[in-house]
């Protein structure tokens, strides 16, 4: 009876996923086909829409683009967040609480709501903000805030701050000193899975770079966007490109979540 | 004057008073115990002394300076955390010369050192692993290290045994003790278990609700407790009202006394008793507790049911509930205590 309750428990899993990966295992086979119409298998694999992908300076621009502005906010957010989040939790714990909402509020207002209350906000603004990618990395900081705030304030809880700043003292390192020797080095852990989590979140961000920056300075999303009405192999190709990409981020995370032990 | 002397010390946060009016001297080279029940304030008052918590009155001076308002960095004095507190993300090696490396010690010479301090705590072999590869006692051993190897004042050590099981407990503290004889170090040690103080300590504070109730030698608080809160903490003494008790032994006391169970005779016929051994009473056994080499009797004696701690000699000599038997006081271990 185990193994019949084993073998059902089995096939669903395996059925569910397999019906998930249809879509995509479909998208995969046609960006590898020349041309797939009306018959039911494609007349032939190529790899021509990878090439032409890939050596489109668009795409490439676009690509370079994204990373710029992903890798730009975070280390913005690293820069402010990990000392923020140090100063919180030993100075003044009970921030802690005020905090953990705070973060929350990026994704409590729906982006399209907030992305129309930036353009607003920065419209009249006497800086040129809006449509430059500078809004962009203000903006995916604070959708970047949460997910790094979690991650390294459930690594500050899992030592011991308090005593190991202490130690420190006593064996006679300043404060800035124990906390780029001990506390830092301690955090790196749950800063870079974050940091990948963060970045491949937001490198699939279409809303705010639609509405705050849209063509004036071109995303990998806005791009796809804009190539919609193209080829749909040149497409797929490209979707599989990016999930390539965001796979190997994703794992990078994992592996960095799961530690070097 | 004596090497740690500290006056009129006292701590309070917000209204809350954590101690008050500590007064105390430490001799070079003496272990002392700061022993209390849970937030009686002695780990705070041991935190004072190594500067991780500001006091609001009173000195503390060590060898002849006053480092009342000196930094942590900057007293020469070294702490074992309750949880261990080893840098996770440094070998043994790296965690014990830390401290020589913030005194700018060159990395060789730092090795070294922490190389042969390992080997005092006999965990040479482990220079290369990580804490976490390690077990409880062996990481406090570690600790333990990291505080010696910078050669501090004074060593405190804030209950660095609790975390641990009875076996490791008991092996390191007396590996504690033999270093701090080795050492000639001033300790400074904190806990709650009366036994590890009185086996470690030359002289022990007892603390209760932020202040020093009595300080003395391990035998002086056992069996001369000044009051009921160190008659109970220290042992299982009996309490007897001052009316019963003098009555019953003929004294003429205006507070209640202590009588330690052990000190309770059960007696035995045909065995003759010194003459400080006299008053003899009926009692009842109510129960008996067997604590292993120990039986516990509960007697009752004129309504008034006393502890009686026996060598377990023999099983055959266990005494059932409801027998009845004449118990004998020893008259120079009755102690007045106040309330």
């Amino acid at each position: 009876m185990d193994n019949n309750n084993l073998f059902f428990h089995k096939s669903v899993v395996y059925g569910l996923s397999g019906l998930l990966f249809i879509p995509i295992l479909a998208t995969l086979i046609y960006s590898f086909s020349s041309s797939w119409g009306a018959t039911m298998l494609p007349d032939g694999f190529t790899f021509k829409w990878y090439t032409q992908l890939l050596t489109d300076p668009r795409f490439l621009e676009a690509f370079g683009r994204s990373l710029f502005i992903c890798i730009s906010s975070l280390i913005l957010a690293m820069v402010l967040v990990l000392p923020m989040i140090f100063v919180v939790f030993y100075y003044y714990p009970a921030l802690d609480k005020v905090m953990n909402i705070l973060i929350l509020l990026p994704f409590a207002v729906p982006p399209v709501v907030s992305s129309v209350g930036l353009l607003q906000l920065y419209a009249d603004s006497s800086v040129q903000l809006v449509g430059t990618p500078w809004i962009l990395i203000g903006t995916y900081f604070t959708i970047a805030l949460p997910f790094m705030y979690r991650a390294i304030s459930n690594s500050f809880t899992s030592i011991n701050l308090r005593d190991l700043v202490d130690a420190a003292h006593l064996l006679g390192a300043s404060t800035t000193k124990a906390y780029l020797l001990i506390i830092l080095p301690n955090l790196k852990k749950g800063l870079l899975a974050s940091t990948f989590l963060s970045f491949s979140f937001l490198l699939g961000e279409f809303v705010f770079a639609n509405i705050l920056v849209g063509t004036r300075y071109e995303t990998l999303q806005i791009y796809l966007y804009n190539m919609r009405q193209t080829s749909g192999h040149f497409t797929s190709a490209l979707v599989m490109t990016y999930f390539a990409f965001i796979f190997v981020c994703t794992w990078l995370a994992t592996r960095f979540s799961k530690g070097n032990e | 004057m004596s090497y740690v002397k500290v006056s009129q010390l006292a701590k309070h946060f917000g209204d809350v008073t954590v101690f008050e009016e500590i007064d105390f001297t430490i001799e070079k080279g003496e272990f002392i115990t700061l022993l209390g029940p849970s937030g009686c304030g002695k780990s705070t008052l041991l935190r004072s002394l190594a500067g991780l918590n500001q006091v609001d009155a009173g000195e503390i001076w060590v060898d002849q300076e006053n480092i009342t308002d000196t930094a942590p960095q900057s007293r020469e004095i070294g702490m074992v955390f309750q949880s261990y507190a080893l840098f996770p993300n440094m070998t043994v090696l790296d965690n014990v010369a830390f401290g020589l490396k913030m005194k700018g010690i060159n990395k060789a010479k730092a090795r070294a050192e922490a190389k042969s301090m390992i080997e005092l705590v006999e965990l040479d072999g482990k220079e290369q692993f990580y804490p976490r590869e390690l077990s409880g006692g062996q990481r406090q051993r570690v600790a333990l290290a990291r505080a010696l190897v910078v050669k501090p004042r004074i060593l405190l050590l804030d209950e660095p045994l609790s975390a641990l099981d009875a076996k490791i407990r008991k092996s390191l503290r007396l590996q504690i003790l033999k270093i701090q004889r080795e050492l000639n170090l001033t300790t400074v040690f904190v806990t709650h278990d009366q036994e590890e103080a009185m086996l470690l300590s030359d002289r022990i504070f007892l603390m209760n609700e932020g202040a020093i109730v009595q300080q003395g030698k391990p035998e002086d608080i056992y069996t001369k407790p000044v009051n009921e809160f160190v008659a109970s903490f220290m042992g299982h003494y009996n309490l007897i009202e001052a009316e019963t008790a003098n009555q019953w032994f003929n004294l003429d006391s205006q507070q209640k006394v202590a009588i330690r169970p052990e000190s309770i005779y059960i007696r035995e016929a045909g065995r003759q008793y010194g003459d400080h051994i006299s008053v003899a009473k009926q009692g009842t056994v109510l129960s008996h507790q067997l604590l292993g080499n120990v039986i516990r009797y509960s007697i009752e004696v004129e309504q008034k049911a006393l502890t009686v701690d026996l060598l377990n000699r023999s099983s055959e000599r266990l005494m059932a509930a409801g027998s009845s038997l004449e118990l004998m006081f020893n008259l120079n271990e009755i102690q007045p205590v106040r309330a």
